[in-house]
């Protein structure tokens, strides 16, 4: 039976058939005949017909036989995604040509402020991540275009109310500062803006904080007496680079014992500990292989030092790229987690996060990121080269993506979003919408929409501010799958905010002599 | 007329009256109620009375008292109205009568009358003898008012009779049990000071039973005031109604106003964490705050300074961390997703590890035992990330690492479902982090280079057990991922397996008779080749894959052929 072509090009769709075999190589030579395919199928059953790549509409190629726990999981949800990806749930007209949901906005925006409001009882678990509401929500709103600086008193009143004398954030009032809910809270000041903001932080007290959780070993403790693991690493370096906290230790500090002189001495080394056999980074060294781990290993090292040197350096980035790339599963579109699990919105970012720090990271080769000569390590040697005994070679540059931003569009406004008056967005299709997903999924959006490079490499010690500069990509309008109007506003690859908020908050603190 | 309705809507009435048969003065409470009854039935037997209101009693009984002066009153007010005899027109009886109301009513009228104590005496004899009313209800203009309103805003002037009759009752005992309660504190305090009774002289004790009944006493007394004056019901309300937490001043929740996504915690809770707040704010390790804890972590499990604290409370006590893992396991069943139980078994581990380090017989045992619990809890949820990090800590820390049953459990949870990726990931870690044949150790390497301290053996091993896997289903990445893993650690080129990959990619590039059974082994094809020197072989593999077997990826097989150009560019470079 002749197929319709199935080139997985945006620029020669094939359309939503589930008859098209799945060769691309198939002889195509009746055109009209194809279009009485088309016709037939949009008469059949009432629909438009759409431009969707078969690939997002029918299951893999390779399939085995053997069924277990999770391949049943695997099947049943492709099953649940495709009529989202066929353009074939709810009212057709919600679909525009390419079978592509638009971006609810409105009711994202209202999810959003609701999430700030009083939450209800039921709520009570999330009563030591509270500030991760503020975070999630605004940074959301941020990215969906909206003004968020009307929040500032209320986020500088609630901050204060969470900072302990001690030193950091807790989960709430006369809780334990954490480093998660620290972030989360330094970030939502951030996005507020403004000297009120930044001057919630006691930042002396921070430091010395800080300072009683860095490791031995390197790594930082998430909270006096807590795990050790790579979400403290990233958020430390945050925090620590966009308050311009100084590094010098502490006579207290742990990391003494370990021979350690200061804030990030050993922590590139921790995080090359972290990396797994899969080429994927784990949450502590001897675990599994994590996407929302990758995203904190790249996010730390990329602050330590120009990304294009101390990656490489660091980590195995040809095995990493290849375990990063089989997150992302057909027809589904969206990244899963780990080696067999399921797609979920929230890598949408997590996962698409590392993309951009790697592709800025690959195409641009850093000063002196070819000659690390004190580090006997040879991580990105091009096999050939290597094999033929020549120099080390960097990695290639990378092409404009190394995933499929198409892919990742599709299932984020296909799936992702809350088709119900509640709005928000979700994990899969059947889950509920939160706070949580909503930000992660629009975060991995706004990757996808754009691309991120990275500037010259400075020779300054300045390296937590690299010259980040951002394009939007699909302007064509024939290129881009989805509307134009639902593109939303980029976000640093780093600090998961909108740059001119992060650069403002580094600023006003580089500008700042000694605490005061 | 008083509603009904609204009385019916209040089944918490019958319960309380009920429960307070149990008090401690239950002979009292009983002679209470049958004396209540019976007010109760002779008040209904006289006048009409289920539906009458306590206002409407009122006014009844103020009209019936009026009987004695009404005729002097409407003497007088004729007089005033310019008629008539006024007083002189009664008897002589109803003058007295009228006068003794008069004075009676009035403190400063009697006061004006100067009345000798003869005088005196007979006006209070007179009023008694006829029965008159010395007080009178003023009639307002908004009567509602009179009775005030309860908690529920409803007039208390609506009630029925009998409902109001069942309210008193329930104050007067809501205040017997005050003066029970405080008879109870005092005794507290006296054998808090181990004070001796001045005549038995025998040390003041606090029973048990009195404990007890001072609970039960204040679980009474709540009730009884959320119901005659509303707020939180007494199950909400654990920690103020036991006296072991009388020297504990809550902290009370102290949010800015307006705060963001701030929670309303529901009663319990709140209470909970004001006392939680207040213990760790003294740094008070005992066994109330453990309870405290569990009864929080039982409400919010995520809440990490209450983990913390717990462990802190565990080891300042010096409890056995055997029994406090014992109560973990049934809080790790029901939390199946939560963090920070894990973290908490693992400080546990941490200290008690040293206490049977020199016995390996202990070691040994709770290998076992945690290993047992570890499969049960895996059985529930295979991939379980903080199970699988937490049980690699494990072994790490008991040094079990040749432990048969360690890695036959792991090979039973792949024989179970050969995609669980953990399980796979475990399995990399126990046989190349062990520190009798790796260099894991020293924390040198990276996951992907080449460990000359692992064996020969253990690396064709490791390599034959993933290739039998990867016959199950070959299109499962994990034995793959696994594969390209121990060839890393054993330093052995790719190219060692190339007929293995070769078996599941038949007739590459022969468009009709192509067949990819495997997308991993394609992948891993082209590198082969890559690493041999065979370019355009690589490069078709990929294209292909790009193409047609993993569309999905086209961006990373492209980058692939990038790569592949970019080292023959290299190696021209360098000839």
């Amino acid at each position: 039976m002749a197929a319709a072509s199935s080139s997985a090009t945006p620029a020669s769709p094939s359309f939503n058939s589930n008859r098209s075999n799945e060769s691309g190589d198939s002889n195509n030579d009746d055109d009209g005949f194809v279009d009485e395919e088309i016709i037939t199928h949009g008469a059949d059953t009432g629909f438009p017909s759409f431009m969707i790549p078969d690939v997002f509409t029918q299951g893999p190629p390779v399939r085995d036989a053997l069924v277990t726990d999770t391949s049943r999981l695997q099947d049943k949800t492709v099953d649940t995604c495709l009529p989202y990806l066929s353009a074939d749930h709810g009212d057709p007209s919600a679909y525009n040509m390419h079978g592509v949901r638009s971006l609810d906005r409105e009711k994202h925006v209202r999810f959003l402020h609701g999430s700030l409001g009083r939450l209800s009882g039921r709520f009570v678990a999330a009563d030591a991540s509270r500030p991760w509401y503020l975070y999630w929500s605004l940074a959301g709103l941020a990215m969906l275009g909206e003004d968020v600086s009307g929040y500032r008193e209320a986020v500088v009143k609630t901050a204060r109310g969470m900072q302990n004398d001690e030193g950091g954030f807790g989960g709430g009032g006369r809780q334990l500062s954490h480093l998660a809910t620290t972030y989360a809270v330094v970030l939502a000041l951030a996005l507020v803006g403004g000297e009120d903001a930044y001057e919630v932080v006691d930042r002396k007290a921070m430091w010395k904080w800080l300072c009683s959780l860095k490791q031995a070993d390197g790594g930082f403790q998430v909270c006096v007496g807590g795990e050790e693991d790579i979400r403290g690493a990233y958020c430390a370096s945050v925090v620590i680079t966009l308050l311009n906290l100084p590094l010098d230790l502490t006579p207290e500090s742990p990391a003494h014992s370990g021979g350690l002189s200061d804030l990030f001495a050993g922590l590139a080394d921790w995080v090359r500990r972290c990396q797994t056999f899969e080429g994927g980074i784990s949450g502590q060294p001897m675990a599994e292989a994590h996407g929302a781990y990758a995203f904190c290993a790249l996010g730390c090292l990329a602050l330590l030092d120009d990304p294009r040197r101390i990656i490489p350096r660091s980590l195995d980035v040809p095995r990493l790229i290849s375990w990063l790339s089989a997150r992302q599963y057909a027809p589904e579109g969206g990244f899963s987690g780990r080696t067999n699990k399921l797609v979920d919105g929230c890598y949408s970012h997590w996962v698409g996060g590392c993309f951009p720090l790697i592709e800025a990271c690959l195409s641009t080769p850093a000063a002196d990121a070819r000659t690390s000569s004190n580090d006997d390590r040879k991580p990105a040697v091009a096999d050939a080269a290597a094999a033929a005994g020549t120099k080390p070679q960097l990695l290639s540059p990378a092409p404009e993506t190394l995933f499929s931003r198409e892919g990742l569009i599709r299932y984020i406004l296909c799936c992702c979003q809350d088709d119900t008056k509640r709005g928000g967005l979700r994990d899969k299709p059947g889950k509920f919408s939160d706070a949580y997903h909503t930000c992660y999924v629009l975060s991995g959006l706004s990757s996808a929409q754009h691309l991120w490079t990275l500037g010259p490499s400075s020779t300054s010690d300045d390296a937590a501010a690299p010259s980040w500069s951002v394009s939007p990509l699909y302007l064509d309008e024939d290129e881009a799958t989805f509307n134009q109007e639902d593109r939303v506003r980029p976000i640093h690859p780093v600090y998961a905010i909108p740059q001119e908020t992060a650069s403002a908050m580094r600023e006003y603190f580089l500008a700042k002599e000694g605490f005061f | 007329m008083p509603p009904k309705g609204k009385a019916a809507q209040k089944p918490k009435g019958s319960e309380a009256s009920a429960s307070s048969a149990s008090a401690p003065t239950q002979q009292q409470q009983q002679q209470q109620q049958q004396q209540q009854q019976q007010k109760q039935t002779s008040s209904s037997s006289t006048s009409s009375p289920a539906t009458t209101t306590v206002l409407e009693r009122s006014h009844q009984r103020y009209d019936e008292s009026r009987g004695p002066y009404e005729a002097a009153a409407a003497a007088v007010r004729s007089q005033k109205a310019g008629g008539g005899l006024g007083l002189s027109a009664l008897s002589r009886e109803e003058q007295i009568g009228w006068i003794s109301s008069l004075l009676a009513r009035s403190a400063s009228a009697r006061a004006r009358a100067n009345l000798g104590s003869k005088a005196q005496r007979e006006l209070w004899r007179h009023v008694n003898e006829a029965s008159l009313p010395v007080r009178c209800i003023k009639k307002t203009t908004s009567p509602e008012q009179q009775w005030g309103t309860d908690h529920a805003g409803q007039d208390v002037g609506r009630y029925s009779v009998g409902r109001f009759a069942d309210r008193s009752e329930k104050r007067i005992t809501l205040t017997t049990l005050e003066v029970a309660s405080r008879r109870f504190l005092e005794a507290r305090d006296q054998a808090d000071k181990k004070l001796r009774d001045p005549l038995t002289g025998e040390e003041a004790v606090l029973t048990d039973r009195e404990f007890q009944e001072e609970k039960d006493r204040r679980r009474e007394m709540a009730s009884l005031r959320k119901e005659l004056y509303g707020g939180v019901s007494e199950g909400q309300l654990q920690f103020a109604l036991d006296p072991e937490w009388d020297d504990v001043e809550p902290i009370l929740q102290d949010e800015p106003e307006n705060a963001l996504a701030a929670i309303s915690y529901p009663a319990e809770y709140d209470e909970a964490i004001s006392y939680l707040r207040a213990v760790m704010l003294k740094k008070e390790y005992s066994p109330r705050c453990l309870r405290l804890t569990e009864r929080i972590i039982e409400m919010n499990p995520a809440h990490y300074t209450v983990w913390l604290y717990r462990a802190s409370n565990v080891f300042a006590l010096g409890l056995s961390i055997l029994d406090e893992i014992e109560w973990l396991n049934g809080v790790a069943l029901k939390n199946l997703k939560n963090y920070q139980i894990w973290h908490h078994r693992h400080l546990l581990v941490d200290n008690y590890y040293p206490t049977i380090a020199s016995s390996p017989v202990l070691v040994v045992k709770f290998t076992d035992s945690e290993r047992e619990f570890l499969t049960e809890i895996l059985a529930e949820d295979t991939k379980n990330y903080h199970v699988w990090s937490y049980r690699s800590y494990l072994v790490d820390k008991l040094g079990s690492w040749d432990s048969p049953d360690e890695l036959a459990s792991i090979e039973r949870m792949i024989n179970d479902d050969v995609r669980n990726n953990s399980a796979w990931s475990h399995r990399f870690f126990l046989v190349f982090s062990n520190p009798a044949h790796s260099s894991c150790a020293e924390k040198k390497l990276g996951a992907t280079d080449f460990d000359p301290k692992v064996p020969a053996t253990i690396v064709d091993r490791e390599v034959q057990y993933a290739m039998d896997k990867v016959y199950e289903a070959p299109q499962n990445q994990s034995p793959w991922n696994y594969l390209r893993g121990v060839l890393a650690k054993g330093g052995r080129k790719l190219g060692s397996i190339e007929k293995f990959v070769g078996e599941f990619v038949s007739a590459l590039g022969e468009e009709e008779k192509e067949d990819v059974k495997s997308t991993h082994a394609l992948d891993l094809l082209a590198e082969i080749w890559a690493e041999k020197g065979e370019r355009e072989k690589a490069d078709l593999g990929l294209r292909r894959l790009a193409e047609k077997w993993d569309r999905i990826r086209v961006g990373y097989w492209e980058w692939r052929r990038s790569c592949l150009n970019e080292g023959v560019a290299a190696v021209v470079a360098a000839s």
